[in-house]
C-alpha cells in the first residue's frame, strides 16, 4: 500500500499546497545570507555594492515572509500490532480508548466529534478541535477532517493485515496547517508538541496497550539526587518532581 | 531504602531514596537478597554509555523475595523467591513470541531515544541509561520489576542465592555466546576476556562439546580461573603476534570460533590500542574496539565470531574486508535471557556447574562505591563482587 498524504480529493476539501514547507534551516540560511550580502554591499559604497545590497535586502524580505507564513506539515507513521485488523479497528474507533492510550496529551471526546486535548495539568494549555469522520470502512480505514481556524487538519488511518503471523499494520497519514510560523513550530517541538511525535507516540501507546494491557512507565520510581542538569532533563524523561512523590518510608532502618 | 546511585563519571554513592511502588498492573516489587556488580556496569561507571543521569539507580543482576504484586500478576505470588533477568520483556509482542526477548517492542518507555540512535528500540534493561528505558536498577534494597510474570524465574527451596544469582545475566550471557559459536565436535574456541562472562563462556563451551578452549587475558588470577576450567591460557601481554600465536596453537587452521567477551573498554597494547584510547578521551568515540579487530583477524575461514561484549556507538577501523574475505558469521546482541534461565537452573540443580566459583568479593551495599573502583582497576584479585543490601557495612 502506498500511503499518500494528499487526501484532498477524497475528503472533498481544498488542496493544501504540494510544496513542502520551508525548513527552519533554509529560512535561517536565507536570512543569514541576505544579511551578509546586504551589509557587504552597503559597506562597498559603489554601484556594484548597491546592487548587492538590493539583492541582500530581497533575501531578507523572503526570509521574513517565510517566518510569517502559516506552517503546513505532513505526518505519516505506521506500526505493526500483534492483533487482527478488526480488533485494532474496534480499539481505535472507540474514543474512550484514546484517553487510556495517550499518556500526554490528556484526551477527551464528547461523542459528537468535539475533542479536547489538554497538555499537562494546566487548564490553559487546552486545545479544542471539532473532528468529523468523512469516510470509513469498518476494519479497513477511517478518514477525518477538521476545518478549525486554529489548526486545520485531515487524515486517514488504515488497518491492514500484516504478512505472516505479524498482526495488523496500522498507519496514519495526516496533513495540517497551523497559523504560526516555523519558529513557533520549532518551539512546539521542543515542548513535545510536534505533530509527528504526538502521532508516533500515540500509535506506539495503542500498540503497547493492545498487546500488553499497559503502557510502560518509570514515572514515580525511586531516583537519587538529580543535580542541576538532571533536574532540567526531567521533562525529557517524563519524571514527576520529587515533591509529588510519596513520603519516604525508611525500609533500611 | 538505600540504593546505589550514579553521581557522575567514576562517582557512585549510596543514597536514601523512596521505596519503589507498583506503577503498572503487571509490576511486582522485590525485596532484594543478593545483587552483583556487572562488567557492563563499569561502562556506566566510566561514563561511556550515553543518557545516564546523576541519581539513576544502577544494577541489573539481582534476586530476592516478592513482597508485592500488581492486579494483573498471576503466576508469581508474594513470598516467591525469584531471579530476575536483566532484560525486561512483555511476552506478547512478535519478538517475544519468537524467542527474541531482548528485542521486545513494548517495554522501553523511552523507545524514541533508542530509535534515534539505533533505528529501532530493543527491550528495556534495569539500571542501564534512559535510552534503555530508565528503569531504576537493583543495587538497592527493593526494586520494581515490570512484567514480573514473564521474566521471574522461581527458585526452589534448598538452593543458595549465590548459586542462582548469576542466572540474572552473566551465566546465560556466557552460555548464549558459546551457543552462538555453533560448536561442533573437534572445535577449538578462542575466548578474549576472562572476566565473569568469559569464565561462564569457557565452561559453557565445554558443556556444548568444544574440544579445546583457548582463554586470552592478561590478568593473572583470571587466567588461573580459566585454567581451572580446563582452558589453555594465553597471556596477550607476553606475545607479540596474537594472531600468529593462535595459528601456531591450531596448526595453521585458526580457531573455529572466536569470542569477544571484552567489549568497548578493551586494553590491548601497541599503536592501535593507543589510538583507541586517544579517540575515546577526546570523545570522538564511545568504544575501543581493539579486541573486535583481533577476533575478526584471528578467526578461521568460514568461522563464527561471537560478541557478548558490549559496544555502544560507531566503531572505527574494523577489518571488514577480512570478515568478508573469510566468509565469517558475526553473532551478537543482548542475551535472550528468557530462553536460558530455566535450562541453566537445571544444570545448577544437577550439579553440572556451581556458578558461585566466580565470586571473589562478598560485601555490603555501603561498600559498593569502593567495590566499583576495585573491580574496575582489577585490584585485590577482584573478579566478581556480590552485594548483600541488608548486611551492615563491615566498616560501620
Amino acid at each position: 500500500m502506498t500511503i499518500t498524504t494528499n487526501l484532498a480529493e477524497k475528503n472533498g476539501g481544498k488542496a493544501f499546497s504540494r510544496r513542502p514547507a520551508t525548513t527552519n534551516v533554509e529560512t535561517a540560511l536565507t536570512l543569514a545570507t541576505g544579511a551578509a550580502i546586504g551589509i557587504y554591499g552597503a559597506v562597498r559604497r559603489d554601484w556594484f555594492g548597491a546592487a548587492l545590497a538590493a539583492g541582500g535586502s530581497y533575501l531578507v524580505y523572503c526570509g521574513v515572509t517565510d517566518l510569517q507564513r502559516p506552517y503546513q506539515g505532513r505526518v505519516r507513521s505506521a506500526f505493526t500490532i500483534n492483533k487482527t485488523p478488526q480488533e485494532v479497528y474496534d480499539f481505535v474507533r472507540n474514543p474512550e480508548n484514546w484517553g487510556r492510550a495517550l499518556r500526554e496529551p490528556h484526551f477527551e471526546h464528547d461523542g459528537s466529534g468535539q475533542i479536547t486535548l489538554r497538555f499537562g495539568s494546566d487548564d490553559d494549555a487546552e486545545f479544542k478541535s471539532h473532528v468529523e469522520i468523512t469516510d470509513e470502512k469498518p476494519g479497513e480505514y477511517i478518514a477525518w477532517a477538521s476545518e478549525e481556524q486554529m489548526l486545520e487538519h485531515r487524515g486517514v488511518v488504515h488497518f491492514k493485515k500484516a504478512p505472516g503471523d505479524r498482526g495488523t499494520e496500522i498507519s496514519v497519514a495526516l496533513e495540517y496547517k497551523a497559523p504560526t510560523g516555523p519558529i513557533s513550530h520549532a518551539l512546539a517541538s521542543l515542548a513535545g508538541l510536534n505533530p509527528e511525535q504526538l502521532i508516533r507516540e500515540g500509535l506506539r501507546q495503542i500498540k503497547q496497550l493492545m498487546e500488553t494491557g499497559e503502557i510502560p512507565t518509570t514515572v514515580g520510581q525511586p531516583i537519587g539526587a538529580r543535580g542541576l542538569r538532571g533536574t532540567a532533563k526531567r521533562v525529557l524523561y517524563h519524571e514527576r518532581p520529587a515533591a509529588e512523590m510519596q513520603p519516604q518510608r525508611m525500609a533500611g532502618d | 531504602m538505600k540504593a546505589l546511585c550514579w553521581q557522575g563519571k567514576t562517582k557512585v554513592g549510596v543514597e536514601r531514596v523512596n521505596d519503589p511502588t507498583i506503577l503498572n498492573p503487571r509490576d511486582g516489587i522485590l525485596r532484594i537478597t543478593r545483587t552483583a556488580i556487572c562488567g557492563s556496569d563499569l561502562h556506566l561507571y566510566d561514563g561511556y554509555i550515553p543518557s545516564l543521569e546523576p541519581g539513576d539507580v544502577l544494577g541489573h543482576e539481582f534476586m530476592g523475595e516478592v513482597v508485592d504484586t500488581g492486579s494483573e500478576v498471576n503466576r508469581i505470588k508474594k513470598g516467591d523467591r525469584v531471579v530476575i533477568p536483566f532484560t525486561i520483556a512483555c511476552g506478547q509482542c512478535y519478538f517475544c513470541k519468537h524467542n527474541l526477548w531482548s528485542a521486545c517492542d513494548n517495554t522501553n518507555p523511552n523507545a524514541w531515544m533508542m530509535e534515534k540512535l539505533y533505528g529501532y528500540t530493543g527491550s528495556a534493561l534495569f539500571g542501564y541509561t534512559h535510552m534503555m528505558g530508565g528503569y531504576a536498577g537493583g543495587q538497592a534494597q527493593y526494586v520494581r520489576v515490570p512484567f514480573i510474570d514473564v521474566g521471574a524465574l522461581k527458585i526452589p527451596d534448598g538452593i543458595e542465592d549465590e548459586k542462582v544469582l548469576f542466572l540474572s545475566d552473566i551465566f546465560p550471557t556466557g552460555y548464549m555466546a558459546a551457543e552462538n559459536c555453533d560448536i561442533k565436535p573437534g572445535d577449538v574456541v578462542a575466548i578474549w576476556g576472562c572476566g565473569p562472562v568469559g569464565q561462564f563462556a569457557i565452561r559453557s563451551a565445554f558443556m556444548l562439546g568444544a574440544e579445546r578452549v583457548i582463554a586470552i587475558d592478561r590478568v593473572h588470577e583470571r587466567l588461573k580461573m580459566a585454567r581451572a576450567a580446563g582452558a589453555e591460557i594465553l597471556d596477550y601481554g607476553e606475545v607479540d603476534d596474537l594472531v600468529g600465536e593462535l595459528k601456531w596453537m591450531t596448526a595453521g587452521r585458526g580457531p573455529d570460533s572466536c569470542m569477544d567477551a571484552v567489549g568497548l573498554e578493551a586494553h590491548g597494547h601497541g599503536v592501535g590500542a593507543a589510538y583507541d584510547y586517544a579517540k575515546q578521551r577526546m570523545k570522538l568515540s564511545f568504544d575501543r574496539p581493539t579486541v573486535l579487530r583481533q577476533v575478526i583477524q584471528a578467526c578461521r575461514k568460514g568461522g563464527v565470531v561471537s560478541i557478548p561484549g558490549v559496544y555502544g556507538g560507531f566503531l572505527d577501523k574494523i577489518p571488514f574486508g577480512a570478515a568478508f574475505g573469510k566468509g565469517l558469521t558475526l553473532r551478537m546482541g543482548q542475551t535472550h535471557m528468557h530462553n536460558y534461565m530455566e535450562r541453566l537452573l537445571k544444570h545448577v540443580q544437577q550439579g553440572d556447574i556451581d556458578p558461585s566459583f566466580v565470586i571473589t568479593h562478598r560485601l555490603s551495599l555501603d561498600e559498593a562505591p569502593e567495590a566499583y573502583r576495585t573491580f574496575r582497576d582489577k585490584q585485590d584479585e577482584c573478579i566478581k563482587v556480590v552485594l548483600d543490601p541488608w548486611r551492615a557495612s563491615a566498616a560501620a
